[in-house]
């Protein structure tokens, strides 16, 4: 059985729906997050399930027991803030602390606990620094250890890094997913970083407007976008309205160009308009290798990015872009240049809703 | 529906604190105006207000004070906005001290400095150890206690008529407008003029008002300093007469209502800190 | 191209040159004539007797005389009085409009009301509240015609301890509000959360989080209060006619010439009444910069 349960979750604000439907089912020790742009319902279903928000409807259960009518400072949830996580007015120490002291364990253990959680986040000697001598980092680190020092059932995590910079937030989503992992402890993790979400989760829930998009592991997410917007939210996309043109070879056409893809075309018609997106990175040069696709093209224009050479193309209408590792020893053609593309009939995914 | 739905719990003692608050600001202000309009026996008529109004030393003492605030704002705006301005874009080590100067109307409250600028400015300023006389004693001079007082009351003003300044400056970035300024080609003066007067106007107006307020109800530079203010007229009515100071009294709050309510709708309901008394 | 007259922004702001200290001239020349001449003069007048030489005679007597001892005891009573009970009615107030959930439009009214009623002082005020508690006043009436209450013959008195504490209270408490405010909004929504999430509830949030979190704020204000009442004038001779001996009706009356016949006596009154002044500011200032440290 699921560790945590969200069944038929939906908040209401007056006209408005913040969130839809949320169902999930989390187990143990896994690590799921909410991912979305502002406003998408994320912040508000993890809120709920803290308790600092009622469901307008639904069943929130941790470890069997339905949590809804249970007050914020009655579940066994532990909760990390975004920012002003700490309280300025105690020291680390008593921060990590605190929640061991309202719940009157004696001083020794409480001494001892707050050292485990300091070294855990390898903050060993900060017991006795206040929050205004530490970085934003390290604030959220207390954090962390903070939430977890009471052993909670769930870890709930509200975009943690979002106010820090971009070189600490690598580092630590590190240490918070491995922290995560070595307690075994069941977490939901919001963010709007795609990168974050992508790098640390087991699954993640993509949401817009209030509805969940798909739930699946990264690597389903990115690579199986089911909805239009999953695939322009996760990573780059080259995405486009097309039309069946030939049920049996799996044709799509755009303009007059043709395109051959692994999808199933079942079900449907010729004639039918349906929405397709192609990676980047899968698009190649066919010198190295032709597949079944295959294009002319002219080169707009070349964007050196690091690690990846982002090439812009135009093939007959449509704008494309593709992706390469960068190598310094390969020749890129020039700009104005023509070349020929491939990609596979697997690289051709068609998306269920329809661009909005 | 779940149990914790909130029932929206009334909060009691907010409400309770609140109209006790509501109850003292209003009841002396009520008394006040009930008080005023009963000059005539057995119901309730303006004749105190007709009377207060009409009485010729009314209009001149508050013509003078009125006088006296505008000449203030007036000098006050000259000497702190060239300030405020020169410290943030060239002289940001004055900051402090600058900063401690305009805390010291605090500590040296009106009635302290009604009588150190009494006792020096009654006798001639001499450059120390010499009978060289730099300013003659203005309190011999009509001209020159207004001077003194007019001074006085920027020295009150200050607190707040620089700090209101300093904030909008702060807020609208002078330094980068000067920047942007200059590399279109403007002078010093069209900067100062037509570039940061406009940006700082708020904080100006609110810095404005609350000086008018200060002035205009003044009593002690004004009564120690022997000038025709409206203060002491006030409060040399209220020795003779009782519904008339009721019924100007009545007015002032009006008054300065009005201008804490303009304050209010210009700065978008930050509130100034003060403590006239 | 015109040669800009600011300095280049570099990480590190050498000195200015003297020549920019130009700029502050008319400044410090207003403030050195204005302000700080009239305080030196009575700085220095406190340590002179009437033959104009040095002596210590008018500080010893500051706390010997007991006309002053008096005075001073008086007008510190009345301020802390007002200060605590300024502090603790105006938080109250300051609360019901932020934490405490009453309306927005409320809120804006109080504090409109609190900016007015800060400034509100001095004869106007003595006069309103004449009007409510004095002999013939409204409230007065009320209680002697309703409530059968002769606060008269029971000792009362507007123009005493009494009377100048409540009517001090007026333009005390709105300043404790206007303070108050921004600083309770300063708590912030997450140490509330965070503190129920870990297991407290309000209560145990209050005193362990929002009050030591607010004391710095409360005491300094509570202190800015002080102050305020030790040096107002205008609103205790308008009511009790310079009959109620405070530290600052003194000094007036010592301006006039009145009393004392010892100018050296003056000066020292207002020194002493400075130093406490600027006692009171130091500690302002110091509790402000702890609560600018913890709420960075």
């Amino acid at each position: 059985m699921a560790y945590l349960e969200l069944n038929n979750i939906s908040k209401i604000f007056g006209k408005t729906t913040a969130v839809s439907n949320f169902n999930l089912k989390v187990d143990r020790g896994e690590l799921v997050s909410f991912l979305g742009p502002s406003g998408c319902g994320k912040t508000t279903t993890l809120r709920m399930v803290a308790g600092f928000e009622n469901p307008t409807e639904g069943k929130i259960i941790i470890d069997g027991k339905d949590v809804v009518n249970k007050a914020p400072n009655q579940r066994d949830v532990g909760m990390v803030f975004q920012a002003y996580a700490l309280f300025p007015n105690m020291t680390v120490a008593n921060n990590i602390g605190f929640g061991l002291k309202i719940a009157k364990k004696s001083p020794e253990e409480i001494k001892k606990r707050v050292q485990e959680m300091l070294d855990l986040i390898h903050m060993s000697d900060f017991g006795i620094r206040y929050p205004w001598q530490l970085s934003g980092g390290q604030q959220q680190r207390v954090a962390l250890a903070r939430a977890l020092a009471m052993s909670p059932q769930v870890l709930l995590l509200d975009e943690p890094l979002s106010a820090l910079d971009a070189k600490i937030r690598v580092s630590l989503r590190a240490e918070i997913r491995s922290i995560q992992q070595k307690l075994g402890i069941t977490a939901i993790y919001v963010t709007h970083d795609q990168e974050e979400a992508l790098s640390i989760s087991d699954r993640i829930v993509v949401m817009y407007d209030g509805r969940t998009e798909q739930i699946g592991t990264p690597f389903q997410i990115y690579n199986f976008p089911e909805t239009a917007f999953v695939a322009s939210f996760i990573g780059t996309l080259n995405s486009f309205n097309a039309e069946v043109t030939d049920l049996k070879n799996s044709i799509l056409s755009i303009g007059g160009l043709h395109l051959t893809t692994a999808e199933n075309l079942e079900g449907r018609k010729v004639g039918d308009k349906v929405m397709i997106a192609i990676r980047p990175e899968r698009i190649n040069f066919s010198s190295e290798q032709k597949k079944a696709n295959l294009f002319d093209c002219s080169i707009e224009n070349i964007t050196f990015l690091g690690s990846i050479v982002r090439i812009q193309v135009k093939v007959g209408d449509l704008r494309l872009f593709m992706d390469t590792f960068n190598n310094p020893f390969l020749e890129l053609p020039k700009i104005g240049s023509t070349a020929e593309i491939t990609c596979s009939r697997e690289a051709v995914i068609i998306l269920n809703q329809e661009m909005i | 529906m779940n149990l914790i739905t909130k029932i929206h719990k009334v909060p009691f003692w907010s409400w309770f604190w609140f109209i006790l608050g509501v109850l003292y600001f209003v009841l002396p202000l009520y008394a006040t105006l009930v008080f005023s309009l009963q000059m005539e026996r057995d119901t309730l008529s303006f004749k105190a207000y007709e009377s207060a109004f009409a009485d010729p030393e009314f209009l001149k003492t508050f013509t003078y004070s009125i006088g006296l605030a505008i000449m203030t704002i007036i000098a006050s705006i000259a000497l702190v906005v060239p300030t405020a301005y020169w410290i943030r874009l060239r002289l940001p080590e004055a900051r402090r001290i600058v900063e401690f100067i305009t805390l010291m109307p605090f500590v040296v409250p009106a009635i302290i400095l009604v009588f150190g600028l009494i006792r020096i400015y009654s006798a001639p300023l001499n450059i120390p150890f010499t009978s060289i006389t730099l300013i003659p004693p203005l309190t011999n001079f009509k001209v020159g206690t207004n001077i003194l007082i007019i001074a006085g009351y920027i020295v009150l003003g200050l607190p707040y008529m620089y700090r209101s300044v300093d904030t909008g400056m702060r807020t609208v970035d002078v330094r980068t407008l000067t920047e942007a300024a200059q590399s279109m080609g403007a002078n010093w003066g069209t900067i100062v003029v037509k570039v940061i007067l406009p940006n700082v106007r708020t904080a100006l107006l609110s810095g404005a008002l609350l000086t008018f307020a200060i002035v205009v109800g003044e009593v002690i530079l004004a009564s120690f300093l022997g000038v025709p203010a409206f203060g002491p007229y006030l409060f040399l009515l209220g020795q003779h007469r009782a519904y008339e100071p009721a019924a100007l009294s009545f007015t002032s709050f009006l008054l300065t209502w009005a201008a804490m309510g303009i304050i209010q709708l210009i700065t978008g309901g930050q509130g100034q800190t003060t403590g006239a008394h | 191209m015109e040669k800009s007259f600011l300095p280049a922004r570099k990480n590190k702001t050498p000195r200015s040159s003297w020549k920019a200290w130009i700029g502050v001239v008319p400044f410090f020349l207003f403030a050195l004539l204005f302000l700080l001449l009239p305080s030196v003069r009575l700085f220095v007048g406190s340590f002179t007797d009437n033959s104009g030489k040095f002596t210590l005679d008018n500080l010893i007597q500051l706390f010997t005389q007991q006309t002053i001892i008096d005075a001073y005891k008086i007008s510190i009573q009345i301020s802390a009085v007002t200060a605590l009970a300024g502090g603790i009615f105006g938080f109250m107030l300051a609360y019901s409009v932020t934490v405490g959930g009453l309306p927005k439009p409320l809120r804006s009214a109080l504090i409109t009301f609190s900016g007015v009623a800060s400034n509100f002082a001095g004869v106007p005020l003595a006069f309103a509240f004449v009007a409510t508690l004095g002999r013939t006043g409204f409230i007065t009436a009320i209680l002697k015609n309703i409530f059968h209450m002769n606060i008269y013959q029971e000792g009362f008195t507007l123009y005493g301890f009494i009377g100048l504490c409540l009517t001090y209270m007026y333009f005390q408490f709105p300043l404790m509000v206007l303070i108050m405010a921004p600083a309770l909004d300063g708590l912030k929504r997450e140490w509330k959360e965070a503190a129920l999430n870990l297991g407290a509830n309000n209560l145990q949030y209050w005193l362990k989080v929002a009050m030591p979190v607010l004391l710095p704020s409360i005491l300094g204000s509570m202190i800015l209060l002080f102050g305020n009442s030790f040096g107002a004038y205008a609103t205790a001779y308008a009511l009790t006619g310079g009959t109620l001996p405070i530290v600052t009706i003194l000094i007036g009356a010592q301006i006039r010439g009145d009393v004392l016949h010892n100018p050296g006596l003056g000066y020292s009154l207002a020194m002493g009444m400075v130093v406490i002044m600027a006692v009171s500011l130091g500690f302002y200032s110091w509790l402000q910069g702890w609560t600018e440290r913890w709420l960075k």
